[in-house]
């Protein structure tokens, strides 16, 4: 097991070279004159005379070859230095470093419950088969399903912020985003939430709970259906199972047949096939912190792709590959847990 | 003998609620079952007899219902218990091995955690007695090694020896009865047979009483003790096993008998008995068998005969079982 | 097989999901074809959503205006319009996509060795960057527009296809039937377009119908984020994107904008519900092992 996560963990800077090489390959399919609008003021790039022009793409080797571009970049980049980004007006380094703990503790805080939740009803709904619960539980999966992320994030916003006023859209309340910029206020995890608690300030805690709420259900809202439904099949495939006709006549008691023997089965395909999937709720952080105007991850790197912030484009990129890379080497090693038969390797 | 039964079921019907209607798959059958004897169901598949298996043991899927009839077990019906009364017979005064052991056996546990939890179930006692235990069984059952397979998942172990951790299994709470589920159909013929000597051997240890249900006519003439022949749902033809084999009475049982390859006659061609098992939706009226009878009468069809006893305790389902008499002496030369 | 056939219709039709989903697909098509004589275009792009106020406030429900007005525009003209857009993202993504995918997954299984694992290798590459972030960044590169959304979810949106059909050419190498043919000198080639690939293309078929909905949710989310249709553009993301606008600007008064995302909204839930609903049905009907 632990020589095949070794060979996975070395194969995974070769997908993300390949994947950099595809994505700087589309930026260079621009061509100098369009890259240049990066670098200078669009205002004052009207005015500039032809010879100016030229000097500003020989400073930042715009003309040269693609190869030696992307060398230059992946030496950049080896060294920890990603360029500098003109959305965060920083360098790309430090705007991601301030804006992944936001993503970081929505995805997270999402994450988990969906997966305890989603199983939970999938099993529900297996087990009552075709009664009162199941169409309801499955109603609200298909429903569920097919309500677009931002969709669903507008209408929440519009009730749980507009009328009801509980649950407000960005990060943190003026002051206690004041608060913890506060010299006073330490940062031990830049979780914000559990910094909070960890400060003691409940107040602060509290505050960015508030802010979390909303968003939180709308990036889980949409996988909670998406796993129930992966679970409630499974489970059913699985209870026709002759080894779950053994369980029942050993005389075990339906409760642990279905808990024991279905459930540890029922959770094979869910891991692989739904792991697979829930990982790509990573990715809805991108729409869910534009529709609630979060600072984070997700909304530098679709203002950066709109802006056409090459630098930062190009890092967002890869960092949100190696979250599904990584995912997905996770759901490889829970997938031998669950299934004996699964030699890795 | 007088002997009393551990286990008769009595006018047993289990119908299944499907979309396209009603299947009758087992529609009044009778048989007892004695201790320390085998009785042997036989039959082609579809024709009943794993759901009179799994009807016994009330563990039929959610369309299949018991609608009328007994299953009595010293005296108590088991069609009548609580669930939970039921649960307790389950694995401990009734146990069953099922064909399949690949299938049968739960992919994600040890074999040893699947045994323990059986015995642990019934009987009372800690982890490491239970453990014990098992290892015994594993190696009554005659598994090498019983320590080491003990933590052994089902795909690591050979078909032979999951079905014989099977046995251990479903062994484990010495059971009064066994129901063995077409055991060695899926195993080679070398293990089949090292199978149905383990089982015979633990039968005498035991004292139990096994009901060994297969389409294999072979089988049953070495192990069980008195047949009954299954065809769409009803019993046939019922007797003791060399009644069974020398005297049969019934068409069905007459055809099968002759669809066995013999080698101390010379045959021209092996008997096939003509058509196929009927549509369970769709059964002929009269005697079910008619379509595929060659001593069918007019009144076969429209008529379902009724059990007939024709020797001591030789029941049979035909109008014209004499015919099959005659037939026999026609066919004396080729037929024993 | 006809008795297999009508069992499936059958089936399909006792299905009340099945017959929801099937029926709201028929009312946005009637919709799509009729909406030149539901909503007359009043310009020489008929997708162009007609400015009928030069107020930037949104303007709820009045008469002449049944969803209101937002942006100046008439949101009921977008919402029978956008329907439109919806079927022509959404078919001509999946048929591109599916296509890409069917050629590139056959050129893989039929040819293997170092061809296919190179193909592999590249379908990797391209499935270890999320989707929705993928169609963002290329679209960004290409310059916004419909078009280009279009394009890069198909550049994108092969990948499944691709592994489906490769997966099942390779197991269907193994089959008897196969190794019969093969047996009798047919070549690979005939054996995969005769053989492998009818056997292979109903699961394909439905795997693209449920991929349809949410190919149209990520099409519009794009929209929503300002890079797909261009401004004023009759798409229900892009209608969706001004709701987006006023509501944040409005604590406490938000109601007062509701029709901006209700109406757009709606349209966009059950228009992604009716395929996924079809696509449901589909497959229970002909693989009903996969009942979900």
């Amino acid at each position: 097991m632990l020589t095949y996560i070794v060979r996975r963990l070395l194969l995974l800077p070769l997908i993300l070279f390949g994947l950099s090489l595809i994505v700087f390959g589309m930026i260079q399919s621009l061509g100098p004159d369009r890259l240049l609008a990066a670098y200078v003021n669009p205002g004052v790039l009207d005015k500039l005379t032809p010879a100016q022009l030229e000097k500003i793409k020989q400073k930042y080797g715009l003309g040269d070859p693609m190869m030696i571009r992307y060398l230059k970049w992946l030496k950049n980049t080896l060294q920890g230095d990603l360029g500098w980004s003109l959305v965060g007006k920083q360098p790309v380094r430090d705007a991601i470093l301030s804006r992944l703990p936001w993503t970081a503790e929505l995805a997270l805080y999402s994450i988990i419950p969906v997966v305890f939740v989603g199983v939970w009803l999938g099993v529900i709904a297996a087990v009552n088969r075709d009664k009162f619960l199941d169409h309801f539980v499955r109603i609200f999966a298909v429903v569920g399903w097919s309500f677009p992320d931002f969709v669903f994030g507008l209408i929440v916003l519009m009730v749980f912020y507009s009328i009801l006023g509980w649950f407000p859209p960005g990060n943190l309340s003026l002051w206690a985003d004041q608060v913890i910029k506060s010299p006073e206020f330490r940062r031990f995890t830049s979780l914000v939430t559990i910094d909070a608690l960890l400060n003691g300030r409940f107040d602060v805690f509290v505050d960015a709970l508030r802010h979390l709420v909303a968003p939180i259900l709308t990036l889980s809202w949409l996988w909670w259906a998406y796993l129930l439904r992966i679970t409630r099949s499974s489970m059913l495939e699985v209870l026709t199972k002759e080894y779950i006709r053994t369980a029942r006549a050993k005389g075990l008691s339906e409760r642990v047949v279905i808990n024991k023997h279905a459930r540890r089965n029922a959770m094979i395909p869910v891991v692989t096939v739904g792991g697979g999937m829930v990982i790509q709720l990573f990715a809805g952080t991108v729409i869910v912190e534009m529709v609630f105007n979060r600072t984070g991850m997700g909304s530098f790197t679709a203002t950066a792709a709109t802006q056409l912030d090459y630098a930062s484009i190009m890092a967002s990129t890869l960092f949100y590959s190696l979250i599904l890379v990584l995912g997905n080497l996770v759901i490889d090693i829970l997938y031998a847990v669950v299934d004996p038969r699964v030699r890795l390797g | 003998m007088e002997k009393k039964p551990v286990l008769s079921v009595k006018n047993l019907k289990t119908y299944f609620y499907t979309e396209d209607g009603i299947v009758k798959a087992v529609d009044g059958v009778d048989f007892d079952v004695y201790q320390g004897e085998t009785l042997g169901i036989v039959g082609e598949s579809g024709c009943g007899k794993s759901v009179t298996a799994l009807s016994i043991l009330r563990i039929l899927d959610e369309k299949g219902r018991i609608v009328e009839g007994q299953v009595l077990l010293d005296g108590v019906d088991l069609t009548k218990i609580e669930e939970q009364d039921m649960r307790k017979i389950r694995g401990k005064d009734i146990a069953i091995i099922f064909q399949e052991p690949m299938v049968a056996l739960n992919p994600v546990f040890t074999i040893g955690d699947q045994i323990m939890e059986a015995i642990m179930l019934h009987q009372k006692v800690d982890e490491k007695t239970a453990r014990n235990m098992a290892v015994d069984l594993l190696r009554k059952v005659g598994i090498p090694e019983p320590e080491k397979r003990i933590d052994q998942y089902p795909h690591e172990l050979s078909g032979g020896m999951r079905q014989r951790a099977m046995i251990a299994m479903a062994l484990s709470c010495k059971p009064k009865v066994l129901i063995a589920d077409e055991p060695t159909t899926a195993l080679d013929v070398t293990i089949q047979a090292q199978i149905m000597e383990l089982m015979k051997e633990l039968q005498k240890e035991y004292g139990m009483a096994i009901m060994l249900i297969t389409h294999d006519l072979g089988l049953i003439a070495e192990n069980a003790d008195r047949v009954v022949v299954m065809y769409a749902g009803k019993v046939v033809e019922y007797a003791d096993v060399k009644t069974l084999f020398n005297d049969p009475k019934h068409p069905y049982t007459w055809g099968l008998l002759h669809a066995i390859p013999r080698l101390d006659i010379e045959q021209t061609r092996l008997y096939n008995i003509p058509g196929v098992v009927p549509d369970p939706l769709h059964f002929p009226p009269g005697c079910k068998f008619n379509p595929r009878c060659e001593f069918k009468e007019e009144r076969c069809t429209r008529e379902e005969p009724q059990l007939i006893e024709v020797g001591e305790n030789h029941t049979v389902r035909c109008f014209f079982w004499q015919k099959v008499d005659e037939a026999k002496k026609r066919k004396v030369g080729e037929f024993v | 097989m006809r008795v297999e056939t009508r069992r499936t219709l059958r089936r399909l039709l006792r299905n009340p999901s099945a017959v929801l989903g099937f029926s709201l697909l028929i009312f946005f098509t009637l919709i799509a074809i009729f909406a030149p004589l539901i909503c007359p275009p009043q310009s020489y792009d008929p997708y162009m959503i007609p400015i009928v106020t030069w107020d930037k406030t949104p303007q709820p429900p009045s008469e002449g205006h049944p969803f209101g007005i937002i942006d100046g525009r008439d949101i009921f003209y977008g919402v029978v319009w956008g329907t439109r857009t919806a079927f022509k993202v959404g078919l001509t993504v999946t048929l591109t996509s599916t296509l890409v995918g069917l050629v590139i997954g056959s050129i893989a299984g039929y040819f293997g060795g170092w061809l296919d694992e190179v193909l592999m290798r590249i379908t990797d590459v391209f499935l270890s960057i999320p989707y929705i972030l993928a169609a963002i960044v290329m679209t960004a590169f290409l310059g916004m527009g419909l078009d280009k959304v279009m394009i890069s979810l198909i550049i994108f949106g092969w990948m499944a296809t691709a592994r489906l059909i490769r997966a099942n050419i390779l197991q269907a190498r193994e089959e008897q039937y196969v190794l019969a043919a093969k047996a009798l000198g047919v070549s690979d080639f005939w054996v995969i377009t005769k053989h492998i690939l009818p056997n292979t293309i109903f699961p394909v078929l439905i795997q693209a119908t449920m991929r349809i909905g949410s190919l149209v949710i990520t099409a519009a989310a794009l929209s929503f984020l300002g890079l797909g249709a261009p401004v004023g553009y009759a798409d229900w993301g892009a209608l969706l994107n001004f709701a987006r606008n006023w509501l944040l600007g409005a604590s406490g008064e938000a109601l007062r904008y509701w029709y901006a995302i209700v109406y757009p909204g709606t349209a966009m839930v059950l228009f992604v519900l009716a395929w996924n609903l079809v696509g449901d049905a589909l497959r229970d009907a002909f693989d009903p092992r996969l009942r979900g």
